[in-house]
C-alpha cells in the first residue's frame, strides 16, 4: 500500500481546483497583505506528508495562524478532502499522541509532550483519501457534465423560477402554470410570473440574444476542451489510483494506538522503518515539525540514509534467488535515488542476479568467466549511474523547487494577480506537464517490474 | 406509439338491461367507460376493436347491479421519449409553444426551439425565422421528438423539441391559404 499516488492525487487537484480559493476574513481589508489565495495548496501538500495532525502543530509548522489555518481545515471538511476530530484533552491525552507521532516519525523525539497542556479542545486533521478520490472524480465528472449537457442543449427540461417567491418549477409543469388570462406562466402560490432559470455558464457572460448563441456555442467548445486537456494530469493520476487500495489511518483514535505499538516495535529492532510501518502505508516523512521546504530536503537524505544503512549487507554477498524479492530494494545501486529510478534500475540488476543464480546449478567453469563479465559490466554500469545520478536529481530537485515556486510566486505576485492572471495559469500547465513527464517514468518502471514478475513465476 | 393490446374491465349494468340485448349493451358501456381515458401504464385508450370474453356476471347485493367482468382488444397510444410525432399547436407564449398529438399535450420550450427563430408578439403571437419563410403560430403543424414523459396515474404530458434535423413546421396554414 502506497501513499505516493494518493498524495500526488491531493497535490494535482489542489492546484487544479484550489489555488485561487481565498479565505476571506470578515472584517480583513483586502490588502496585498491579506491576499491570501495558495495557501489552501500549501496547507494541503503539507497534509500529504502527515497522518493524523494536532492543527496547532501544523499551524505552527507552516507558519500560519492557527485561526487561518481552521477556516482552511473547515473549508476542506467541507469539500470533503480532510477528516477532523476534535476532543478535549489533558496534558496526558496530548502526551499519546506526541508518542504516536514520534513513534510514527521513526524518531525519538517527544518534544511535544513537554509542552504544557491545559485542558481543553484540540483539533486534529487528517486527509481522507478514499473521499478526496471520490470527490475528485464527482467533481471532474459534474464540470464536464454540465458543459456537455449546455453544448447539446441537453438540459432540456427547462426550469422555470417565480421571482417574488423563489419556487421552482419544471417544463413538465408546464400545463398546469399556464394562466388563461394572458398565456404566461404564473406561480402556483403567488400568482407571480415566471422567468425561466438561466443557469448557464456562457449566457452569463454575453448577454442573451441569437446572434450570440453560436458564438456561445463555440465558447463552450472550447470551454470543454480546456478543461479535457488542463486537467488530463489529475484524470491520468485518478486512473492510476482506481486499482490501488486506499490507504486509511483509521479514526485518531485507531491510528494513535497502531502507530504507537508500531513505533515500539521499531525501537527494538535497530531499523526504524520496518515493514509494520510501511504497511500503513506511510510513504513520506513523517515529522510534523519540519516547515515545508525543509521536508522536501530532508526526504531525500532520509531515504539515503535508511537505504545506506541496509544496502550494505546485501552488496558484501549475493543474495539467493528466493531472497530476491526482499533484496530488490536494497541493493546497492539504488542508494540515493528516489523511488521511480531506484525501482527501474533494480529490477534490471535482480534480473541479472537470478541469471547468475541459474547458471551456478549448471556450470562452474562458465559461471565464472560469467562473472567476471558479469562484474565488468556491472561495475560500468555503476559508473554510469553515478554520472547519470546526478542529473536525475537535479532535475528532480528541478521540479520541486518549480513546484515550489509556483506555490510561493503565487503569493509573492498576489498583489499583481489581476494583471499577471493568464500567465500564471500557464505557469499551472506548464507545471502539470512537467507533472505528466514523471508520470510517464512512473509508468515505465511499473511494467518492468510486471515484467519481472512474470518472468520469475515462469 | 400505438398498441393493440387485450385489458380487462370490470363493468357494472343496471338490472333494467338484462334482456335480450344485454351484450351490445355491455359492450356500449365498457366503450362509453374506457375510450379516450388515459392510464399511466398503457397510455390512452383510442379505440376499443373487440369484446374476447365476458366473465360470468356478480349480482351485487342490496343495488341489483351486476358486475361483468370484460376483456377487450383495444388500440392503446403513448407517447416514448425519443419518439417522433406530429402534432398541432395550440397556443404560444414566449416561453414556448404547446401542441397536441391526438389526446397528448406536448410543450415545446423556447430553447428547444432553433436558434434562428425568435418570438414575435402580438395578436397572433408566433415564432418566426429571421428571414420569415418559416413561422410558428397556432394551428401550425409540426413534427417534434419527444425529449421527456411525465406520466401519472391519468395523465400523460410531454416536453418536445423541433431542434433537430427534418423537425419543425410540417405546413403553414397562413402560407396555404
Amino acid at each position: 500500500m502506497s501513499l505516493e499516488p494518493f498524495n500526488r492525487l491531493v497535490k494535482l487537484a489542489a492546484r487544479a481546483f484550489y489555488d485561487d480559493i481565498t479565505m476571506k476574513g470578515d472584517n480583513q481589508p483586502k490588502t496585498g497583505r491579506g491576499d491570501n489565495r495558495g495557501i489552501a495548496v500549501v496547507v494541503l501538500d503539507a497534509l500529504t506528508r502527515r497522518q493524523w495532525v494536532r492543527e496547532e502543530d501544523l499551524a505552527k509548522a507552516l507558519k500560519l495562524h492557527s485561526k487561518q489555518l481552521r477556516r482552511i481545515l473547515r473549508f476542506f471538511e467541507e469539500e470533503k478532502f480532510v477528516t477532523r476530530d476534535h476532543r478535549k484533552e489533558s496534558a496526558k491525552g496530548a502526551k499519546i499522541f506526541s508518542a504516536a507521532v514520534a513513534a510514527a516519525a521513526g524518531d525519538g523525539r517527544g518534544k511535544e509532550g513537554e509542552e504544557k497542556v491545559k485542558l481543553h479542545t484540540h483539533s486534529y486533521c487528517c486527509l481522507d483519501y478514499a473521499q478526496i478520490y471520490d470527490v475528485v472524480r464527482y467533481r471532474i465528472h459534474k464540470m464536464k457534465k454540465k458543459l456537455k449537457d449546455e453544448l447539446d442543449s441537453r438540459n432540456t427540461v427547462q426550469t422555470y423560477i417565480c421571482p417574488n417567491c423563489a419556487k421552482r418549477y419544471s417544463a413538465f409543469d408546464a400545463l398546469q402554470l399556464i394562466s388563461y388570462t394572458d398565456d404566461l406562466f404564473h406561480c402556483e402560490r403567488c400568482d407571480g410570473e415566471l422567468v425561466a432559470e438561466s443557469d448557464k455558464l456562457a449566457a452569463d457572460e454575453m448577454g442573451e440574444g441569437d446572434d450570440n448563441r453560436s458564438r456561445r456555442r463555440e465558447k463552450l467548445k472550447d470551454l470543454l476542451q480546456r478543461i479535457e486537456e488542463q486537467l488530463k494530469p489529475v484524470t491520468i493520476q485518478i486512473a492510476r489510483v482506481k486499482d490501488l487500495p486506499v490507504p486509511d489511518f483509521g479514526t485518531l483514535q485507531q491510528w494513535e494506538v497502531r502507530a504507537s505499538a508500531a513505533g515500539w516495535r521499531g525501537y527494538g529492532e535497530i531499523d526504524p522503518n520496518d515493514a509494520n510501518k510501511s504497511s500503513q502505508g506511510y510513504g513520506g516523512t513523517p515529522m510534523p515539525s519540519l516547515g515545508d521546504t525543509k521536508v522536501e530536503v530532508d526526504l531525500g537524505g532520509g531515504v539515503k540514509e535508511e537505504v545506506q544503512s541496509e544496502g550494505k549487507p546485501t552488496k558484501a554477498k549475493v543474495l539467493p534467488p528466493w531472497m530476491i524479492k526482499k533484496g530488490m530494494v536494497l541493493t546497492k545501486e539504488q542508494r540515493g535515488e528516489t523511488s521511480l529510478d531506484a525501482e527501474a534500475t533494480t529490477q534490471e540488476t535482480t534480473i541479472d542476479d537470478k541469471k547468475q543464480a541459474d547458471l551456478k546449478d549448471d556450470d562452474k567453469s562458465l559461471m565464472d568467466e560469467y562473472t567476471k563479465a558479469y562484474y565488468a559490466a556491472y561495475y560500468a554500469k555503476i559508473q554510469e549511474e553515478e554520472g547519470g545520478r546526478q542529473s536525475v536529481k537535479q532535475e528532480e530537485f528541478g521540479v520541486s523547487a518549480s513546484d515550489q515556486d509556483e506555490l510561493f510566486g503565487t503569493q509573492e505576485t498576489s498583489s499583481h494577480r489581476q494583471v499577471g492572471m493568464k500567465s500564471k495559469r500557464r505557469n499551472a500547465e506548464a507545471s502539470y506537464k512537467l507533472a505528466a513527464d514523471l508520470n510517464m517514468e512512473a509508468k515505465e518502471s511499473e511494467e518492468e517490474e510486471e515484467d519481472n514478475i512474470d518472468w520469475e513465476d515462469g | 406509439m400505438f398498441f393493440h393490446i387485450v385489458l380487462e374491465r370490470k363493468i357494472q349494468l343496471h338490472p333494467r338491461y338484462f334482456g335480450p340485448h344485454l351484450r351490445e349493451k355491455l359492450v356500449s358501456k365498457l366503450m362509453k367507460e374506457v375510450e379516450g381515458t388515459c392510464s399511466g401504464r398503457h397510455g390512452f385508450v383510442v379505440a376499443i376493436t373487440g369484446v374476447e370474453d365476458i366473465g360470468k356476471g356478480l349480482i351485487r347485493e342490496g343495488t341489483g347491479f351486476v358486475t361483468f367482468p370484460v376483456k377487450y382488444q383495444c388500440v392503446v397510444f403513448r407517447p416514448f421519449k425519443g419518439e417522433i410525432l406530429e402534432a398541432v399547436v395550440t397556443m404560444v407564449n414566449k416561453m414556448g409553444f404547446f401542441a397536441e398529438a391526438g389526446p397528448v399535450q406536448i410543450f415545446v420550450s423556447n430553447h428547444l426551439i432553433p436558434d434562428d427563430m425568435e418570438y414575435q408578439a402580438g395578436d397572433m403571437p408566433n415564432y418566426t425565422t429571421s428571414d420569415g419563410s418559416v413561422k410558428i403560430q397556432k394551428d401550425s403543424e409540426v413534427r417534434l421528438k419527444i425529449m421527456g414523459t411525465r406520466v401519472d396515474a391519468t395523465e400523460i404530458f410531454c416536453i418536445g423539441t423541433i431542434k433537430d434535423d427534418f423537425l419543425g413546421v410540417i405546413s403553414d396554414p397562413g402560407a396555404a391559404s
